[in-house]
Formats: structure tokens, sequence, C-alpha cells
């Protein structure tokens, strides 16, 4: 066990990781409850293990790859769910926007509210959803992203690129069924 | 560059995980070319909403420290 005054220097350290981490864990059970059982799990695991962390490294990826992978061993059952996205095909909302003459395209993300940004990256099968929560929410590069997953980069572009993919059908058919945007003609709705 | 291969490396531009050069690739055909700057406009946009609307979520307080106790 390291020196009472490193583990809290360590201890602090990793707590500076902790949005990130209970974000992470929030979007994967979608329960506040489990997500604090996770990363308080996840954070006792890290500090029995903290001499396998090499200093200087990245520690939140470390953490998080500590959270998800219990995360996994716990919830195993939902691997069985994690569909192949690639039945979505190329859908993909800007064209599908362009295509229909909603321009300036980018102008109907900004009538979306961040909760349905929110449950549309809950619906996202787990392998996906984690990569958009690393990548896209907490900034990661590819290759820290593929470190922590245990994959290749390619499998984490790929990944990432359905999930966005997947991303943009679910936000184009809240905004469908909000009268954000009209299916046919496609035209946007006036602000009152 | 065309406009394809552009469309192809949107994603890495956008998570900046081009080479230099390649980026600069990508920088100069956005310049010229209206259609893919929208998209690209558009992918980025796209990004930080998510980004956003998923930093809303903080840890509760009360957690914080409760951590704080166990680990100390
Ligand atoms: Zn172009």
């Amino acid at each position: 066990m390291a020196e009472p005054a490193a583990q809290t220097a360590f201890a602090e350290e990793a707590l500076t990781h902790l949005d990130t981490l209970y974000r992470g864990a929030l979007r994967l059970t979608h329960d506040p409850d489990q997500a604090q059982d996770l990363v308080q799990e996840a954070y006792l695991r890290a500090l029995r293990y903290q001499h396998s962390y090499q200093a200087g490294t990245n520690m939140k990826a470390w953490l998080f790859a500590i959270m998800r992978n219990l995360f996994w061993d716990r919830f195993k059952g939902v691997r069985k769910e994690d569909v192949s996205l690639d039945d979505v095909g190329e859908f993909v909302l800007y064209d599908k926007l362009r295509d229909e003459g909603a321009r300036p395209e980018s102008d109907v993300l900004d009538k979306i509210a961040a909760s349905e940004v929110v449950a549309a990256v809950d619906t996202l099968p787990p392998l996906h959803r984690e990569v958009v929560l690393l990548v896209d929410v907490e900034g990661f590069s590819y290759k820290d992203a593929a470190e922590t997953l245990g994959v290749p980069i390619g499998t984490v572009m790929s990944r990432l690129h359905r999930a966005r993919q997947q991303l943009q059908k679910s936000l184009y058919d809240y905004a469908v069924e909000s009268g954000i945007v009209r299916p046919s003609g496609m035209r946007q709705v006036p602000q009152q | 560059m065309r406009c394809e291969e552009c469309s192809d490396k949107l994603d890495r531009f956008v998570d900046r995980e081009l080479s230099d050069t390649e980026a600069l690739q990508v920088q100069l055909h956005l310049e010229g070319c209206p259609e893919c700057m929208d998209h690209y406009d558009f992918e980025s946009h796209l990004k930080r909403l998510v980004k956003h609307s998923c930093e809303c979520d903080k840890a509760p307080e009360a957690f914080r420290e409760k951590l704080r106790q166990i680990l100390s």
C-alpha cells in the first residue's frame, strides 16, 4: 500500500476526473444510483491498483477504462443487445435537410433541446455510445479512446461514424415529430 | 482535393485527427467549396451540441464528498 500522503495525492488527482466518470457511468447505466455505485467501485479499484498506473500518462483514460470494464463485467447481458448499426445505412441528417431544402442545415440543430440530444445519445447501442462519450463529450483522441476501450483505432473510427449517423437519424425523427422540420418540402417552421 | 476525399476526411478533420498537411489540404478545399464548408459547419455544430448537452451532467456534490471520505 502506498504511503498515506501519496495515497491522498493520488485520490485527489483521481477525483478531478469525477465528472467525466460520473457522466460516463450515467450514460452507460441510465440510472443515477447505479452510476454512483459504479463510479465508487471504480475509484476503490483504482486506489487498490494505483501501482499499475504510470505517473504522467492519461489518468482520465485509465480511470474511465476501469469504470467501463466494471460496467461490462456487471452488465454482461447488455452486450447481447448491442446491435450492429450497419442497418442504419448512410443516413445523414445533413443530406436529408439539404435535399429537402432546409437551409442553412445547421440552424435546425439550434432548435433541438439538450435533453433531446442526451436522449438520442442514450438510445445508441452501448458500444457506440461509449465512443461518442469519449471522443465527442470528453475530447479523447482516437488513440486514447482506442486504448481505453481496448480496440483498434479503426474500430473507434467506424463506431464513431456509425454512431453519428444514428444520432442524426434520431435527431431527424425528433425534428420531424416536433415540427422543427417538415418531412415533405422540409420547410423550417418559422419561430414564433 | 475532390469533394469525395474531403467528405471521407471530414470526421477526422472535425476531431482534429488529421496530420497538419492533411488538415491544411482539407482547409483549403473547404475555403473554395461552399457545399463542403456547409457540411463541415453542420458536423462540427453537431459535435459541439452533443458535448454541451451531455456535459450538463455533473457528479452531485454530496457524492464527491462521500468519495473523498472513502478514499482518504
Ligand atoms: Zn467540396
